[in-house]
């Protein structure tokens, strides 16, 4: 009997879908378009993490050696370096490749360089810090260490641009929470009212259905299926312009934008944020005819 | 056995579209319940089935007070009626048999059966031919029969029509009201509300007259 309840229940929101098409597609532009707004931020936001990434993928450590250190003392700061969670690889850099490394960089000033005696370059070390490593607290602490242990001279580190850059991640990250936010709150409120107006427009359907003796749930479950349908599909549709998008933008825009061009990128979803859009879309159209329906079955 | 007591129903201060209303309808019975447009027939019947709340007042239905039955339990109260609404209040986007079988499907009965019923139900108001047309098609009168097939497809204990043979010819209005008194012989009770006097006199077994939202007579036939 549940099953033969079941099979009309879907049948007759099938029905309704198709009956009412009209108004539905309305309600899945609608939706769509909500959640196109959510997913271009989402990727606008996934350019601005992956530039984050790059960035701190290259950020490097060099600490400059005393020429007289011996192999063991070499050794010795090389174990300590290592010894950090922070560090990802370490190489060393001779005098003379320094040297070579600039000339190559800068060849105008190779004259002045040959002009000197000797070679003015101090050997270093050259540390890659871990994709991870965000907190500036644990950088500058392990650059401390470093910079006491006997026969390291000094330290290049850009400390304000790991600042500026850190800066930033949080800024796009409480814009992202602020507008995601706002954006999630307004695209439910549009939804749950284009439902609402889909449910109210059937009012007297609910009513019969009521008069005739049909519980509540057997009100409720097509207005659910019709829901979930309708916002799976304009989920699914935001992700397709998305998607679209994502192709078409670059060709247009990309040239004009300039500089801005790289912060401006539309980065694709991961496969997890467009699972989250689509049950998103699905849960909000549940939510918006359930909240609807209920007021209509008070008969 | 239906039993009203003190039944007072105010939609707008200072009518009253019903006044201290007490009666009894006896498991059965065919009665008719009658008196001019703006008597409260309408909104007698409908606090019988309880689309609608009175005022003051008490209903019992089989012993039950309805009014107590909280709103998630009342289908159980609706799945024992069969009612015409004057408005009819069809489904207009389904077609006349879904409309017809919506009881049937609410109570999950299999397809052969419901369709078997419903057959028996249109043939009864003479609608077989239209069972797959869509209401808006049909006329009125056409219109009110696939309510009154509705009705009787559940083969309900209590039948409540309000004004079914409104919109009919006399000759149909009759046959309405035999199809009536056949679920009535089967041992429904059925109540009507209408000011059709010819219908009142011609089936009418216990009929009250109500004026101004006032029972101000009753009569039994023997």
């Amino acid at each position: 009997m549940i099953f033969r309840k079941l099979k009309y229940l879907v049948r007759a929101a099938a029905n309704n879908l198709w009956n009412f098409r009209g108004r539905n597609l309305i309600s899945v532009l609608i939706i769509s378009f909500s959640f196109l707004v959510i997913g271009i931020f989402l990727a606008l936001s996934n350019n601005l993490i992956y530039i984050g990434q790059q960035m701190s993928n290259n950020l490097a450590i060099s600490f400059f050696l005393d020429k007289n250190l011996k192999t063991e003392e070499l050794e010795n700061i090389r174990s300590q370096i290592l010894a950090s969670s922070l560090v990802q690889s370490l190489n060393f850099i001779s005098p003379e490749e320094a040297y070579e490394r600039f000339i190559t960089n800068f060849p105008e000033l190779k004259e002045i360089l040959e002009n000197l005696k000797s070679n003015p370059f101090p050997a270093a070390y050259e540390v890659k810090l871990k994709k991870n490593v965000t907190s500036l607290l644990a950088i500058t602490t392990f650059l401390e260490n470093i910079k006491r242990l006997k026969g390291v001279l000094d330290v290049q580190f850009n400390q304000e641009w790991v600042e500026k850059m850190q800066s930033l991640s949080r800024l796009v990250k409480a814009i992202g929470f602020f507008l995601g936010g706002i954006l999630i709150l307004a695209s439910f409120f549009i939804i749950s009212n284009v439902v609402r107006l889909n449910v109210f427009a059937r009012k007297n359907e609910i009513e019969i259905l009521r008069l005739v003796g049909a519980t509540n749930n057997f009100i409720r479950v097509p207005f659910l299926i019709e829901g979930s349908v309708l916002g799976l599909l304009g989920s699914l549709i935001s992700i397709f312009i998305l998607f679209l998008l994502i192709k078409i933008f670059p060709v247009y825009l990309g040239n004009s934008l300039g500089a801005a061009k790289e912060l401006f990128a539309l980065r694709p979803l991961t496969m997890e944020q467009s699972v989250w859009l689509i049950i998103g879309g699905a849960i909000t159209g549940i939510l918006g005819s359930v909240t609807s329906v209920s007021r209509f079955l008070r008969i | 056995m239906i039993e009203l007591y003190h039944v007072w129903k105010q939609y707008q201060k200072p009518h009253w579209a019903l006044s201290d209303v007490s009666l009894e309808i006896n498991s059965g019975d065919f009665c008719f319940i009658t008196g001019p447009s703006g008597s409260g027939k309408t909104t007698l019947l409908k606090i019988i089935f309880r689309e609608i709340y009175p005022s003051e007042g008490q209903i019992l239905i089989d012993g039950v007070n309805i009014l107590k039955i909280p709103d998630h339990k009342i289908f159980r109260l609706r799945r024992s009626m069969g009612i015409v609404f004057q408005d009819f209040r069809l489904l207009f986007h389904q077609s006349v048999f879904d409309n017809v079988a919506l009881p049937l499907q609410i109570l999950g009965q299999p397809y052969k059966e419901i369709r078997r019923r419903v057959f028996n139900a249109l043939r009864q108001v003479n609608l077989h031919h239209k069972m797959w047309d869509f209401p808006q098609r049909l006329s009125y009168g056409e219109q009110q029969r696939v309510a009154i097939a509705r009705a009787i497809v559940n083969q309900p204990k209590i039948l409540l029509a309000d004004e079914p043979t409104g919109n009919l010819d006399p000759e149909l209005a009759f046959e309405i009201m035999a199809i009536f008194k056949d679920i009535n012989k089967q041992g429904a009770t059925v109540i009507i509300g209408s000011h059709d006097r010819e219908l009142i006199r011609h089936f009418g077994d216990k009929i009250f007259f109500l004026q101004k939202g006032k029972i101000i007579g009753k009569e039994v036939k023997p």
